[in-house]
């Protein structure tokens, strides 16, 4: 009880952010209701997911300060596990989703518990090198399709199919993917003021001190790891259902392990908004920068550069983010 | 009040935000959408631009008339059966990317409310665009790519025109069975165990990890040696260590499934490290574009590449040589496998279309189970375009066949491909054992 | 047996050449303490650069290097003033992020301005030659050439970081940036220095290497990986020890080779059927992996 309390109790934000939040939230609710592209709805479930990816890196990444730029390797894990367990066996998506966090959160106490004795760029190094690693496995590894991967069969199911979660029309995974936002949302809300949170703020901000007050710091890594890795494995498990198709090269790609650290960097990482705000702005840049400088006018990779360009003068005027930016406003008009 | 107020106008305008995001596609009278999923950028961009030739090529004789070039199509002005409706494409670009394809073809479809769809070329590909068709009940004809699979899954929706990746490795095993009979042209029977051993490198995707598989099987059919069979990583910077691979597995035949850049370098490699091989086979794709021929230039004399058109066709098609001249004249390169298949393509859905006299799903998909192309029709020196509507490979063309040409060098001192196989159409002795590099 | 030699030989060969490559990537690290993600951008941009050079005046390639070489020092300069200098105000992640936006930014640049599309080089003096030195060790000319400029750069830099004024410059400011401030150095512009050099001997292999090996706009993070499995083996920011690192990952990648070696010697037929030759990278990783967790500085390290 005390932890739904918690975890609903928004009250330590000013005014404007919740009227905000709550504009922002009614909005998303209702938007399908309302005329709009099918370009428009693939473009907000894909905000979605990567709102999710975001907050999940967020917390070792934003609250735990190391940078992790391997979780595609648990979206696929995810994604697999899925795909996997239903083409083969039949299991419901329920089911297979949270089986999925289970071999997730297993891989990455493997990966994590070595990866943790090492600090900054050496981490950040190891992580890509540990995906690509089980990407060249998945890519030969028949069980699960090998190279040609895996495909759920558009024609076995009759949508929808609420148990397995196979849909037709995006409506569905829409609002599927719109709980999901939501209730990451509230976990990650508890999470920072959990035991957990603070412990690893303390780490961020010295790791020694952290140390003398007798906090475990390896083992609250370990842990922020697995809560991160749980959150990208859900949404990779969702991945498999709304693709239907999937493929090492997908789904454990480089690109999307940069995208999810990218963007909650962007928006701000440690904050609860920052990762929605970094996603919010990236993913309608990138859909609709590649639909009108991309695809008409042959600008290939214009829509990337101007990221590029984004994320660099980030890095180096304002590290903490365009919600960094905005809490430097604030402050300035309070004083 | 007033709050609530301001609270329900930031509501609409985040609203009013999202939907002036869509784009809304203008209706127009008397004219059938195609949408053409094609990889424009990325790897394949070249292969892209013959494909998108090929298909506007093919809708500039279905929307007006040339009356001397003996196809239906030609006959008419637009689809005569629709009141003369024009075909109208409408290009979008996968960049290789299945998920951005899936995307592509449900805004086709929602948005942009397409009739149909053509594509991909990439197996990949049109593996997720098929099934996005399929759920929305769109018809799909696919003219190049050649996975197996795609035809296995049971789609009702989806047809394809190009015989399949079984079929050409089948090819290639008849030829190799055909040189230890002596029935090649220019070939005395060669003993079996000159050529038992072989090796297959393919590329890491859907559709090089299935021909792969096809050449395993066949392999041990035909009672010949798999020595080495490996996937490589696509789009490779280096490939010596594989190339001394296939060397160390001392293959008198060398198997390859590579797209362009792949196929020029692992050409490039093997004569670097000085590799004999008797026969070089590649599986279409990069071994027959026009790029694959100019930059290695003499040194592909003697290389075997499967396909299903190749300029030599022209002599002993009329049809294909008309076309050819009309191709030539707007792009500056002979017809090849790629785009002759995508102008089929194209042919294919005017014929459909022209069946079916409506545009409502259902009777496109009864016209194109009851199809029938006659071969003198087409370009490609298949018999005809006739789907198969029962077994397990639903929308298959069953009158398709495959073609194995070898590089040779002409009089005129150009290399060209001539046809080596089937037997009784070659065009040429064929070269043999490979005279290295 | 010529598998065996053969691999050996290549392993040592292309060691030589993705030495070089992580040689740029050691020295900015070693004077900086800060990780290039856009290391493999630098490589990429040398051999456009090699290639266009060469085919836009029409030279051999061998002598479009002094222009990558330029090229790549004023890149190395324009990055650390225009972009770097910037970041080192800013938190390791910052860091991080900046030079992977820096990676980004760099190869879309290149995408959008070249395309997508492969290219190599089809003519040159050395392109496409190759002797055969029996024995199945078969050395393509290119690739010598570039083990061997490997060997002269890593000597130069040895030379230029332990026997002159500058390099003892160079090795204070790694050690101890404040101290050396104090002592009159110049440390802006030695890690201005640093980084010049750095991108200029990326660039320099980079237009060799476009001799044998195609480029494309994305080829960068491949040797981005690689060239940090050097410098970590080799342990950040030792010279010497990139070089040997440089050996032992070229050694690794012919791993496929051995296992030939292995299979077709003791006709193992089981052995045929493992995809070894799919595993290319991937023992690199593993090894870098492994190495990372259980020596973080590196076999042949230095610097604490």
């Amino acid at each position: 009880m005390e932890t739904i309390r918690n975890a609903l109790d928004f009250s330590d934000f000013p005014r404007l952010d919740l009227t905000v939040a709550g504009a922002v939230s009614i909005a998303f609710v209702v938007f399908p209701l309302f005329p709009h592209s099918a370009f428009a709805m693939a473009t907000m479930i894909q905000f979605l997911m990567f709102s999710l990816y975001g907050m999940g890196w967020n917390t070792i990444g934003g609250y735990g300060g190391q940078v992790d730029l391997g979780k595609a390797q648990y979206v696929g894990i995810g994604a697999y596990t899925t795909a996997v367990m239903l083409i083969r066996w039949d299991v419901p998506f329920w089911v297979s989703m949270p089986i999925g966090m289970c071999l997730a959160v297993g891989w990455s106490f493997i990966i994590g518990y070595p990866l943790f004795r090492l600090k900054g760029h050496y981490f950040a190094i190891a992580t890509i090198a540990s995906t690509l690693v089980l990407k060249d496995i998945f890519e030969v590894w028949g069980f699960v399709g090998a190279a040609r991967g895996l495909e759920i069969s558009p024609i076995k199911y009759n949508p929808p199919d609420f148990l397995r979660l196979i849909f037709r029309d995006d409506i569905y995974y829409f609002y599927t993917i719109l709980g999901f936002f939501f209730l990451g949302i509230f976990y990650i809300n508890w999470f920072r003021k959990s035991r957990l949170g603070f412990q690893l703020r303390s780490i961020k901000d010295n790791e020694d001190v952290a140390r003398s007050l007798g906090i475990n710091v390896h083992w609250a890594k370990v842990k922020t790891y697995a809560i991160a890795t749980a959150f990208v494995s859900m949404v990779g498990s969702f991945h498999a259902c709304y693709i239907k198709s999937i493929e090492p090269e997908d789904t454990m790609s480089l690109d999307i392990s940069i995208l999810i650290a990218l963007m909650a960097m962007l928006g701000g990482a440690g904050s609860l908004w920052g990762p929605i705000i970094g996603a919010g702005i990236l993913i309608p840049l990138k859909s609709y920068l590649k639909e009108w400088l991309g695809a008409q006018a042959g600008l290939v990779g214009i829509d990337l550069i101007i990221y590029a360009g984004i994320i660099m003068l980030i890095s180096a005027f304002e590290p903490r983010g365009i919600w960094g930016i905005v809490e430097k406003i604030r402050r300035r008009t309070r004083s | 009040m007033r709050s609530i107020f301001r609270f329900s106008m930031l509501v609409f305008g985040l609203l009013a935000m999202a939907g002036l995001l869509a784009p809304t596609g203008a209706l127009g009278v008397k004219e059938v959408k195609i949408g053409v999923i094609y990889p424009l950028t990325g790897g394949a961009a070249a292969a892209g631009r013959e494909l998108r030739a090929g298909v506007e090529l093919a809708t500039k004789i279905a929307n007006g008339v040339m009356a001397d070039l003996p196809m239906t199509m030609a006959q008419n002005s637009g689809i005569k059966n629709l009141g003369g409706a024009k075909i109208k494409l409408i290009f979008k670009d996968h960049e290789g990317n299945p998920t951005l394809g899936a995307d592509l073809a449900k805004k086709l479809i929602l948005d942009d409310k397409v009739d149909g769809i053509l594509g991909c070329y990439f197996s990949s590909v049109t593996k997720t665009v098929s099934a996005v068709c399929e759920q929305y009940n769109v018809p799909m004809i696919n003219a190049s790519s050649t996975s197996p699979a795609l035809t296995k899954r049971g789609l009702k929706w989806f047809w394809r025109t190009t015989p399949h990746d079984k079929w050409f490795t089948k090819d290639l095993f008849e030829l190799l069975k055909g040189l230890t009979e002596g029935k090649v042209q220019g070939v005395k029977a060669v003993p079996k165990k000159e050529i038992k051993n072989l090796a297959s490198a393919c590329e890491k995707t859907e559709w090089g990890s299935h021909v792969s598989g096809l050449i395993k099987e066949f392999a041990k059919e035909y009672g010949f040696k798999l020595r080495k069979s490996f996937l490589y990583a696509a789009k490779s910077a280096d490939l010596s260590s594989e190339v001394r691979s296939l060397k160390a597995s001392r293959a008198d035949v060398m198997l390859f499934a590579s797209y362009t850049s792949d196929a020029i370098l692992m050409v490039k490699t093997l004569k670097a490290q000085k590799a004999h091989p008797k026969v070089i086979w590649g599986q279409d794709a990069g071994f027959e574009k026009p790029e694959f021929r100019s930059t290695l230039g003499d040194s592909i004399s003697g290389i075997l590449t499967r396909t299903v058109f190749l300029p030599k066709v022209v002599e002993i098609k009329k049809l294909a040589g008309q076309v050819n001249a009309l191709y030539k004249k707007k792009t500056g390169n002979d017809l090849g496998g790629a785009s002759a298949r995508a102008f089929t393509g194209l042919q294919t859905w005017v014929a459909v279309l022209e069946k079916a006299g409506s545009t409502k799903p259902a009777d496109i998909q009864a016209a194109a189970n009851a199809i029938y192309i006659p071969g003198k029709e087409l370009v490609v020196p298949w018999k005809g375009i006739k789907f198969s509507t029962s077994g397990d490979e639903l929308g298959q063309n069953i009158l398709g066949s495959g073609l194995i040409g070898q590089y040779q060098k002409g009089k005129d001192g150009k290399i060209s491909l001539e046809i080596v196989y089937p037997f009784d159409v070659s065009s040429a002795d064929m070269i043999f054992p490979f005279a290295g590099f | 047996m010529d598998i065996l030699v053969g691999s050996l030989f290549a392993g040592l060969l292309i060691g030589m050449v993705l030495a070089l490559v992580a040689l740029g990537l050691t020295i900015i690290f070693g004077v900086m303490d800060i990780v290039n993600f856009a290391h493999g951008e630098f490589l990429m941009i040398g051999m456009y650069t090699g290639l266009l050079t060469a085919q836009g005046l029409g030279i051999d390639p061998l002598l479009t290097l002094p222009v990558a070489a330029i090229v790549g020092f004023l890149l190395g300069i324009i990055c650390y003033f225009g972009f770097i200098k910037f970041l080192l105000r800013g938190p390791m992640v910052a860091q991080l992020l900046g030079t992977f936006g820096l990676m980004l930014f760099l190869r879309n640049l290149a995408l959008l301005i070249f395309g997508s599309e492969d290219r190599a080089l089809h003519h040159g003096l050395l392109v496409g030659k190759s002797f055969d030195l029996g024995m199945g060790v078969i050395v393509s000319a290119t690739k010598l050439a570039c083990a061997t400029l490997s060997v002269v750069a890593f000597v130069a830099v040895w030379l230029l970081i332990n026997r002159t004024k500058i390099g003892k410059a160079l090795t204070a400011t790694a050690l101890n940036a404040q101290g050396a401030r104090y002592m009159g150095i110049p440390t802006e512009k030695m890690n201005a220095l640093a980084w010049g050099i750095g991108g200029g001997s990326v660039t320099i292999a980079g237009a060799l290497i476009v001799n044998f090996w195609s480029v494309n706009p994305f080829i960068g993070l491949l040797f981005t990986m690689i060239a940090f499995a050097i410098v970590a083996l080799g342990g950040f920011g030792s010279v010497p020890g990139a070089f040997f690192a440089g050996l032992v990952v070229g050694m690794i990648t012919e791993i496929p080779g051995f296992w030939d070696f292995f299979t077709y010697t003791f006709g193992a037929d089981w052995m045929v059927d493992i995809p070894m030759t799919s595993f290319k990278y991937m023992w690199v990783y593993v090894a870098f992996f492994v190495i990372m967790v259980t020596r973080p500085r590196g076999l042949f390290g230095w610097k604490q």
